[in-house]
């Protein structure tokens, strides 16, 4: 069973990876959002391979099923053309700085799990909804709230844009 | 060599059925669907193919894989031929949760009716890959207004199934079934009637049927997100329209009807007959209501269904927490 969850988590793994590159690399804004998509999925897998289904499921309701439409949305409403003719390859500098950002990250990150492994437990417990709902709005309530705080101030924020370019006309 | 475990069996049996039984629904409906259209509507057409019309789903059919694929020039290949697929495939993974009758269910877990909301949001991404990479006018237009559409539609559909699920205290299919009585009196219609009317309208409006197919209204668009797909890849999207009905109407049946609780006959076939009652209803909304302008629909959407939504949500609330003091 645990070969099994290995081979899992490396199939994921490579879809992660795959789909980060394709969202990167993509000429196309439509190819690049798809995938996205695969790396949103792939991140869903992870969570089911840690027993958090609900966190699993709710990726896919959220991030899929809404964020990726409305950013669907956003691209039909640029009418960028459908072979991403729009797209100039990247200077030299502008890849240097990208590298060096990716570096950066991806070394601190690298370091840190290779010197400082996180304890883990054997099998992944699952957590109920009662429990996360609980928690949420218990010990955590103030992140909670403080999360939906940014929400209304991007919602407001995406208001106040709209309404000025009206105003315009 | 090692046993094969007994869930993968199950799940495999389970798709084999289900990828049976949408083929065989997909048949049965275009039948209906001919039929109710020709009584109310004055077509005469699918009379005449064998006894009352039997023969003209299959008709269709061996038309429909005869004919030949065409991609229009300048489209996305990949994208263009990855939409029907997309819009198909994950249909089938929603008929697993769905208690068809007491323990007859193909995957059993906590969080069920999650599972089903969550891939079936799939289905718009294929609406708007299809619409793109059609390189159409039509099928762009089709496909933004999919957008609006489904995102709109898409809350007071989670907002009316949420109530089902505090009265309820659970997301498991099976044990929201298991509530409910047998009698139509000790089904959840009667304590949430108005979250009912409302999943019933924003279904309609989630699987594009009429009085709402405007992502492929014919009229105005041609046919909107599937204009320039021929043969089977227009035959994916019209079979995933019929599944996607057949999860909605059996999510409602789960819900809101018992499932499949009856008097007398056995669970599964209650529980089929409420949901071939469900699609009838939509094939009869769909061959008697005109379609709404697109203003219109969403108006209807923010300006009733939602606050209806809120409201009905909120009073469940209360009531629940009410009862638990009580």
């Amino acid at each position: 069973m645990e070969d099994m969850a290995k081979i899992v988590f490396g199939a994921y793994a490579l879809i992660i990876l795959c789909g980060s590159i394709l969202a990167v690399g993509a000429k196309s804004l439509v190819r690049a959002m798809v995938g996205l998509i695969a790396t949103l999925l792939g991140v869903s897998g992870m969570y089911m391979l840690l027993n958090a289904q609900f966190l699993a499921l709710m990726q896919i309701l959220i991030y899929v099923g809404a964020v990726c439409v409305l950013i669907f949305f956003a691209i039909m409403l640029t009418r960028a053309d459908s072979g991403g003719e729009e797209a100039e390859s990247a200077p030299l500098r502008q890849n240097l700085l990208a590298l060096t950002a990716v570096l950066s990250v991806g070394g601190i990150l690298g370091w840190l799990v290779l010197t400082r492994p996180l304890a883990t437990t054997g099998v992944p417990v699952e957590v109920s909804i009662e429990k996360l709902g609980l928690g949420l709005l218990g010990p955590y309530g103030l992140a909670f709230e403080l999360i939906s705080v940014v929400l209304l101030v991007s919602m407001a924020g995406a208001v106040l844009l709209a309404w000025e370019r009206r105003n315009g006309k | 060599m090692n046993a094969i475990p007994a869930e993968l069996l199950r799940i495999i049996i389970g798709l084999v059925a289900v990828a049976v039984s949408v083929g065989l629904i997909g048949l049965v409906m275009v039948w209906v669907e001919r039929k109710v259209a020709g009584h109310i509507q004055r077509r005469p057409g699918p009379f005449e193919v064998g006894p009352s019309g039997v023969l003209q789903p299959l008709c269709d059919a061996l038309k429909l894989v005869g004919k030949q694929l065409f991609m229009p020039n300048g489209a996305d290949p990949i994208l263009f031929w990855l939409a029907p697929v997309l819009s198909f495939l994950p249909v089938l993974l929603l008929f697993l949760p769905l208690p068809v009758g007491d323990g007859i269910q193909t995957l059993d877990v906590n969080l069920g009716l999650l599972l089903i909301l969550a891939f079936s949001g799939l289905a718009v991404l294929s609406v708007l890959l299809a619409g793109w990479a059609s390189n159409n006018k039509y099928g762009l237009l089709g496909a933004a207004r999919g957008v609006a559409q489904a995102v709109a539609y898409e809350i007071p559909l989670l907002l009316s199934v949420l109530a089902v699920a505090f009265v309820s205290g659970s997301l498991d299919l099976a044990q929201v079934v298991k509530l409910q009585g047998t009698w139509p009196w000790n089904w959840n219609i009667m304590t949430q009637p108005l979250a009912f009317l409302i999943y019933i309208v924003s279904a309609l409006g989630e699987t594009n049927r009429a009085p709402f197919d405007l992502p492929e209204a014919e009229s105005e668009l041609t046919a909107g997100f599937h204009t320039e797909y021929s043969g089977m890849g227009f035959g994916l999207f019209f079979l995933a329209e019929y599944a996607n009905m057949v999860v909605v109407c059996s999510v409602a049946t789960a819900l809101f009807l018992g499932g499949w609780h009856g008097p007398v006959l056995p669970g599964p076939v209650w529980f089929v007959l409420k949901v071939s009652a469900l699609m009838l209803l939509m094939v009869f909304a769909r061959w008697t209501y005109p379609r709404v302008r697109f203003d219109q629909l969403l108006v209807i959407n923010w300006k009733w269904l939602l606050p209806l939504a809120v409201a009905n949500l909120l009073l469940t609330a209360f009531f629940v927490k009410l009862a638990q003091f009580a």
